[in-house]
């Protein structure tokens, strides 16, 4: 089955004033998706965000948004997009629900009923009468939300969406994008530099550093395939040495008497057994499943954030 | 249709934002001001007037104005007036003398007269000061807040939600001038009474060399001549506009475009004073929006300038800053 992407970027390069902010960004994302965009502040997510919808021109290569490009097909690639850029900037001086009337007279698929069920669908239902102003950063996130997914989009791309929620606010806003992604088909684009909310809630994520894309895969997969094994025991030295004749693996001295090696496919039992019959003391042996947090700052460490 | 909604859209946040109130407010203070002013000098016009021809209390209006016409020909005899504030001198008395010939008292006041007095002297500062407030804020506005964001990734293209927020500001226009006019005829016709609108007035004159030309002058009745006032001050409130949109537009900060703008019709005015010889300040819009001088024939600050000549200057100059305002706008990136 060959579906359309919901979101293709090709070759997506932008030059301001003569420095390279996003340097040949490709993706392709598939309904139902939910995709994570993560990197350091100024490694361009929000320059590629604003390619992605049209606020600024691309330098050089394409966005394609349910097969429409959004330079050439404007208003057709538009028509599936709900965003939230950099911060929920709404009319300070009109209620929440007079904001969302705004957006809903913009497009004429957007009924009353439908206003007031995504009033609903972010919990907004108590303070929508009320002016924006008075709003906190958490509630107007909310409204931001509400905005953004009042046309049913098949794109929703929030940036920075869990700034200023409070903790029960991020689990249910992450009960909602998955509810938006699995049940009504919408692919959730999310930048974050928050690694454990996306770890949580994305199935996909590429990692930007200085304007270019180092790693696209999925979550699962990242996880999966660095697990890193911790060993407390007494001669690091020699099971270090021990390691890399018998078994090819490297392995690092993280303590005084802990070594730490990525073992691959080989088995742990093994391994274990191996130290033991060498005679080695063995006093403590874990396996730390690897997280996004430890993958990024692998990928982006000993960069000067600009 | 979707213009419409947008336009309905712009209409509910300007009136959200309560700028129309203060527009209102600042004209209720100035007029009342300034019909209290003009009643007050009206009366001591008369009194100094009656007071030097020795005659109590008059009401035979043409005795004043014979006094007045003997009083500005003794002041064009004087050597000492240089020639350019003789010739507007001189263009006054044939006016006040055909004034005279054709039974039309220019002491009389009232709400028609004053409501076009009002427009008259505010058109060329105080009603551009008006359409700046709302103008200048119109796109610089939401790029400040942020909210054109929310805007422009809309599925309407960007020229559509420019045209609604230019056509928003026309319709302002047209209230704002609404308001100077209801607002005129109610508070000076507390003053001077409401009639006046039949009286007729002398229009037509021309400025030829200096001199008044008054061939094709011709009375018509007040009424008309107020409709053509306010007709020349919306189109003066276009040209403002357009000019202040475009600011708005280029430089995103709403103080910063009033500033601007405010600043070069200020300068305007020196100009008009100081650089008249100089020939390039017609071509600009600030020394042009004196459009009802035309009418009533006062001097004009720069010599051959003509009523056609300053409508298509100043018609030059909203063309240009509409182009702009649209080839920017539609172009730029939003970085806010």
């Amino acid at each position: 089955m060959q579906q359309t992407p919901v979101l293709e970027l090709s070759n997506l390069r932008k030059t301001i004033k003569g420095k390279a902010i996003v340097k040949g960004v490709n993706l392709t994302l598939y309904p139902s998706q939910i995709f994570g965009f993560l990197g350091p502040n100024g490694a361009g997510k929000t320059t590629t965000i604003r390619m992605i919808v049209g606020l600024i021109k691309p330098t050089e290569g394409s966005v394609k948004i349910c097969g429409y490009s959004v330079t050439k097909d404007f208003v057709k690639a538009l028509s599936n997009v709900g965003c939230i850029i950099e911060s929920p900037d709404m009319y300070k001086y009109l209620t929440g629900m007079e904001n969302l009337l705004q957006f809903a007279a913009m497009n004429k698929t957007i009924s009353r009923q439908r206003v007031k069920d995504v009033v609903e669908m972010v919990g907004l239902q108590h303070r929508v009468n009320d002016k924006v102003s008075t709003y906190s950063l958490g509630m107007r996130q909310r409204l931001g939300i509400a905005q953004a997914i009042l046309a049913r989009p098949k794109l929703l791309i929030l940036d920075e969406p869990t700034n200023g929620l409070d903790p029960a606010g991020i689990t249910e806003f992450r009960t909602l994008i998955r509810k938006l992604a699995y049940e009504e088909g919408m692919t959730v684009f999310v930048s974050s530099h928050l690694l454990l909310e996306i770890q949580q809630m994305c199935d996909i994520v590429s990692i930007i550093k200085q304007g270019s894309v180092i790693k696209t895969a999925q979550v699962q997969e990242i996880l999966k395939h660095n697990d890193k094994i911790e060993w407390q025991l007494n001669a690091p030295d020699k099971a270090i040495s021990l390691l890399r004749e018998h078994w090819k693996i490297e392995a690092i001295q993280l303590k005084k008497n802990t070594i730490s090696a990525d073992i691959g496919q080989h088995p742990l039992d093994k391994l274990n057994e191996f130290f033991i019959r060498e005679g080695l003391a063995l006093t403590y042996c874990s396996a730390k499943q690897n997280t996004l947090e430890d993958l990024f700052l692998d990928l982006t460490e000993g960069d000067e954030i600009v | 249709m979707k213009l419409f909604s947008l336009i309905e859209n712009e209409v509910i946040k300007m009136i959200s934002k309560k700028r129309l109130m203060f527009v209102f407010a600042i004209l209720v203070v100035l007029i009342s001001v300034f019909a209290y002013g003009q009643n007050h000098t009206t009366e001591r016009t008369k009194a100094q007037l009656t007071q030097r021809m020795g005659i109590a209390a008059t009401d035979d209006w043409r005795k004043l104005a014979d006094q007045q016409l003997i009083d500005m020909k003794n002041r064009l005899d004087n050597p000492y007036r240089d020639e350019k504030d003789k010739s507007s001198l001189r263009v006054r008395i044939e006016q006040l003398q055909y004034n005279l010939d054709n039974n039309i008292n220019p002491l009389e006041q009232s709400a028609a007269k004053f409501t076009t007095r009002f427009m008259e002297q505010s058109i060329f500062l105080f009603l551009p000061l008006l359409v700046i407030m709302l103008a200048a804020d119109m796109v610089s506005g939401e790029s400040s807040s942020g909210t054109i964001k929310l805007l422009l990734v809309r599925n309407v293209p960007r020229w559509k939600i420019l045209l609604s927020k230019y056509l928003t500001l026309m319709i302002l226009e047209v209230i704002i001038l609404f308001f100077a006019f209801v607002l005129s005829v109610l508070i000076s016709g507390f003053f001077f009474g409401f009639g006046g609108w039949l009286a007729p007035v002398a229009t037509g004159f021309k400025v030829i060399a200096g001199k008044l030309d008054t061939s094709t002058v011709l009375n018509v009745p007040q009424w008309h001549y107020t409709l053509m006032v306010y007709s020349l001050a919306y189109f003066v409130a276009i040209v403002i506009g357009s000019i202040s949109f475009m600011i708005s537009i280029l430089v995103k900060s709403t103080a910063a475009s009033i500033g601007i703008i405010m600043s070069t019709l200020v300068a305007g005015n020196f100009i008009s004073y100081f650089l008249s010889d100089w020939k390039i300040t017609r071509y600009m819009f600030m020394v042009n929006l004196r459009l009802t001088d035309y009418l009533s024939g006062s001097f004009q600050p720069i010599e051959g300038m003509t009523m056609l000549f300053s409508i298509s200057v100043l018609l030059g100059w909203t063309i240009a800053s509409i182009l702009v305002s649209f080839l920017y706008f539609t172009n730029q990136d939003i970085l806010v």
